[in-house]
């Protein structure tokens, strides 16, 4: 039977939120592990209410933060501090941190983490895991983060999976009307909202729950179905995402977690029931397809037979779609096959001596877009100080001007002191390939077209870019490696190059979809598509409408270059200005050859 | 093995499940005073490995996670502006200059995340490293223990230069027990089931700086017999003859496989009590190439290496 003070616990938070079992369970889990919580859902359900009552409810001490763009590491961890101390040659003033509501707290609520700048998180997670700050220990006994899930706000970077595993707890949760469930929708009818929340335990309960869990012991079997599970999950994850399996999550937290589940459940010990625990630790850890499949492996792990680890294939799941397979007019097959590919003669060497010269002005000219384009050196404090500006932050004050930072601190000086604007070309980036193989690119057409796709993928591999490639006829074949369309394995790319067919008609369609697709989620900034075809769409959409909005809502710029002598269709144009991208045209010039140049 | 050492490495044994290649190139970093590069996913240990081996020997430890706002001055310690008044003359002088601390104090560190950090502090960093000075004044420092989650991880950051990775004269690749190496991953989950598992070790020191100073002093005793040399330029050989390996592809400089690899081997003899290198001691060059060669000669880097030992070994 459940504790008292736990069953309390409980009525007392589903008198504040309705339904939303699964969520409740994991935060009382944290709770007794001293673990964290991340709870992930759309907008409006309930996150936030369920987490600052569930909060308030432990009678813990609090800090609640509210993530947005500009939160900083000041506002986590404490306002930066300026000292100024009198010694005997003059006077010194050196910068330091406040201790902020963070490091005061025991229970402690992220409302919208996902919202924070993805890299800012770094030290706040880093605290969270270790509970010091320095040699400093923290009170904090468990943390819960809302989020939204990735996609939901296209401005948002999603969390890395190396962030999320600071958190052990990890829920999705739903909406009752998404989830079609009537009762529920029906019971929020009555919700009204709650009055003064009373708390329902103290620091000692608290204290006494998490002794008396920490103390539970685990049998043998336990331990070898739990291992078998992880290495089954682990196995079963795409090797992309096999970083959100971690030995941490599945020692450490996990136990700790198995612990926390056979204390609500009243045992004396943790057994092998206790194992259904984990689906409260795998909400984001795994792919959606994997989590399909959790629910009967935990079953299993839960029956005392041996589990058959071998069972699972990874080559199914590390493709997305079985190999060769149609998926919604996509085929997708892994660049690993590549070599199957027929090689014409004279396979296409990407290195720029043996490049024909006819091509060098569109590598010019797209390289010089795709490095520099309009994303123009952006402000980064690791960069090269270009000129003097205001200070903005306080924290700034290190790379001020030192006299103006000391009349400054002495309220001797009008406005704020100078500091240096510091900036830096960013590097990285997003380039995707299309390249029409149907029936009318082949010969001079095709051959010119495997010199501009090497000359792209040295380019992009120059500036570390992750690069994603696409055939396409009227329909698109997506290569990938290890599982991942945008990828930095040049070595696996440059063979594609020189590989090339000719058959089929031509959809603008299905590529354009197909790499568009694969730019959501990912990091903004330097997103590039390289369209090259011979002929016009004669399936599938022939404006592109659909596609060209979302690759200005992506921010993704789509280059245009047409290959051959016939006329180049307009919509072509029409894509490369709506999407601020280069025009480019390769025809025959003097003596038969192709020469490119820009489209007018 | 050498006293101290051995003591060492039971130290990290007892605290840390597996990793027996981390642990083995940690003691080889600490002796030889080269910086280690570990890559691997989190939640691997490579963070406790570097502050066990630290504190066991009593050394002044630094820990540091760089994030893409890292500052210099968060590395090196703190900024102070100083305001003195002139010498005999009416007026003021300011004054902006370092505290030390950070990686100037510190003997081991350990740089978490090191590719997030922004190319100005890196570049500072690196060179720090490398120099073992700052300014004029050389520091303590013995081994830096940098860390990255893999390539295609990456996902917000930029790829390490590999010219800044030949600042690391061992680079190795940490894998999670569970993937890998079920046997340790159980006895990982014992130790937490049996609560064995302290979060913060505080490691009695088994060893100490003057021991390893003198060790380091010790290594150019070690011998280095024509046979192991031989078979040292056999690998090159090989590297550079049949796999294509030449400056635009690699990084094989002659400070990393023709200095610091000769010190690591004797670090290796010696950590083994040996006073002569022996052939099987070159497998370690399979710890220098995971960056410096393409990644598909990597791969065949340890039978190449298995290939030349066996021909250098006495049958």
């Amino acid at each position: 039977m459940t504790p008292a003070p736990l069953s309390q616990l409980r009525s007392a938070l589903d008198a504040i939120v309705v339904g939303q079992q699964e969520a409740k369970a994991g935060l009382l889990l944290a709770l007794l592990a001293r673990e964290h919580a991340y709870l992930e859902g759309p907008p409006g359900c309930a996150k936030t209410l369920l987490a600052e009552g569930f909060a308030a409810l432990t009678g813990g001490r609090t800090a609640a933060i509210r993530f947005h763009r500009d939160v900083g590491e000041a506002d986590l961890l404490g306002d930066p501090v300026l000292q100024r101390r009198r010694t005997a040659t003059g006077d010194r003033l050196a910068f330091g941190h406040d201790r902020g509501p963070l490091l005061l707290a025991e229970i402690a609520v992220l409302d919208d983490l996902s919202r924070a700048p993805g890299e800012a998180l770094t030290p706040l997670l880093r605290v969270l895991d270790q509970r010091r700050l320095g040699e400093h220990p923290l009170p904090l006994e468990m943390a819960i983060a809302t989020g939204c899930p990735p996609g939901a706000d296209a401005c948002i970077d999603p969390l890395e999976p190396t962030q999320l595993d600071r958190f052990a707890i990890q829920v999705r949760m739903h909406g009752a009307l998404c989830s079609a469930d009537a009762r529920w929708a029906r019971a929020l009818l009555e919700w009204r909202s709650p009055e003064a929340i009373v708390p329902v335990l103290s620091a000692q309960v608290r204290g006494e729950l998490q002794h008396t869990a920490a103390q539970l012991t685990i049998g043998d079997g336990v331990r070898a179905a739990l291992l078998q599970l992880a290495q089954r999950v682990a196995a079963a994850v795409p090797t992309g995402m096999r970083g959100a399996i971690t030995d941490r999550a599945f020692s450490r937290m996990a136990l700790a977690v198995l612990r926390a589940h056979a204390m609500l459940r009243g045992a004396k010990r943790v057994e092998r029931v206790d194992l259904a625990a984990l689906r409260y630790m795998l909400g984001c850890r795994v792919p959606e397809t994997v989590r399909e499949r959790l629910e009967s492996w935990i079953d299993e792990a839960m029956v005392e037979d041996q589990i058959a680890v071998s069972a699972v294939s990874v080559s199914v799941l590390d493709h997305g779609a079985p190999v060769g397979e149609d998926v919604g007019g996509t085929r997708v097959r892994p660049a690993a096959a590549s070599g199957a590919l027929p090689q014409v003669e004279g396979a296409v060497a990407t290195g720029s001596s043996d490049r024909p010269a006819e091509v060098e002005p569109l590598l010019r000219a797209l390289t010089g877009r795709i490095e520099h384009g309009r994303v123009e050196p952006g402000d980064d404090p690791g960069g090269q100080p270009r000129r003097y500006r205001r200070l903005r932050r306080l924290d700034e004050i290190l790379d001020a001007d030192a006299l103006e930072a000391m009349l400054f601190v002495e309220g001797r000086l009008v406005g704020t002191p100078r500091t240096f604007q510091r900036r830096r070309r960013k590097m990285g980036g997003t380039l995707a390939v299309l390249r029409d193989v149907s029936a009318s690119m082949e010969g001079r057409l095709s051959r010119c077209a495997g010199e501009i796709v090497g000359g792209l993928f040295h380019a992009g591999a120059r500036q570390h870019m992750r690069i994603g490639y696409v055939e396409f006829n009227h329909r698109a074949e997506v290569f990938r490696a290890s599982g991942r369309f945008f990828h930095r394995h040049y070595a696996r790319l440059r063979p594609l190059a020189g590989a090339r067919r000719a058959e089929g008609r031509t959809s603008y369609e299905a590529p354009l979809r197909a790499a568009l697709d694969e730019f959501r989620g990912g990091p903004r900034g330097n997103r590039h598509v390289v369209l090259l075809t011979d002929g016009v769409p004669v399936l599938g959409d022939p404006t592109v409408a659909r596609e060209r909005a979302l690759a200005r809502d992506l921010g993704v710029r789509i280059h245009t270059v047409f290959v051959g002598d016939g006329e180049c269709p307009a919509v072509l144009d029409t894509i490369s200005r709506e999407t601020d991208g280069g025009r480019f045209r390769a025809s025959a010039g003097t003596g038969g050859r192709l020469r490119v140049r820009g489209r007018p | 093995m050498s006293d101290a050492l051995g003591r060492l490495r039971e130290l990290l044994d007892r605290h840390v499940v597996g990793h027996a290649e981390a642990k083995e190139a940690l003691l080889l970093g600490l002796l030889c005073r080269e910086h280690i590069y570990l890559e691997g996913p989190p939640g691997t240990a490579k963070t406790r490995m570097a502050e066990v081996a630290a504190r066991g020997s009593s050394m002044a430890f630094f820990y540091y996670q760089l994030h893409r706002d890292t500052r210099l001055a968060e590395l090196v310690g703190d900024v102070v502006i100083e305001r003195r008044p002139l010498d005999g003359a009416p007026g003021e002088r300011i004054h902006q200059r370092i505290e030390p601390g950070g990686i100037l104090t510190a003997e081991v560190c350990v740089l978490d995340d090191i590719s997030r950090a922004p190319g100005e502090a890196l570049n500072v960093l690196l060179r720090i490293l490398n120099e073992r000075k700052f300014g004029d004044r050389p520091i303590p420092l013995l081994c830096a223990i940098a860390t990255g989650n893999p390539m295609h991880e990456e996902y917000y950051n930029e790829p390490l230069d590999p010219a800044n990775l030949d600042r690391f004269a061992l680079h190795l690749r940490v894998d999670s027990l569970i993937g890998t190496h079920a046997a340790e991953a159980r006895t990982l989950i014992d130790r937490f089931a049996e609560g064995l598992v302290v979060e913060q070790p505080d490691a009695p020191p088994v060893c100490d700086r003057q021991t390893l100073d003198r060790l380091f002093a010790a290594l150019p005793t070690i011998t280095l017999p024509d046979a192991v040399k031989d078979a040292l330029m056999e690998v090159f050989r090989v590297l550079v003859g049949e796999y294509g390996c030449d400056e635009t592809n690699s990084i094989l400089t002659d400070r990393s496989f023709l200095v610091k690899a000769v010190k690591l081997l004797r670090g290796r003899a010696l950590i083994a009590g040996r006073s002569v290198v022996e052939p099987p001691d070159l497998d370690l060059l399979r710890w220098m190439t995971t960056f410096r060669v393409p990644e598909e000669v990597h791969e065949k880097v340890p039978e190449i290496l298995q290939r030349v030992i066996g021909k250098a070994s006495p049958m």
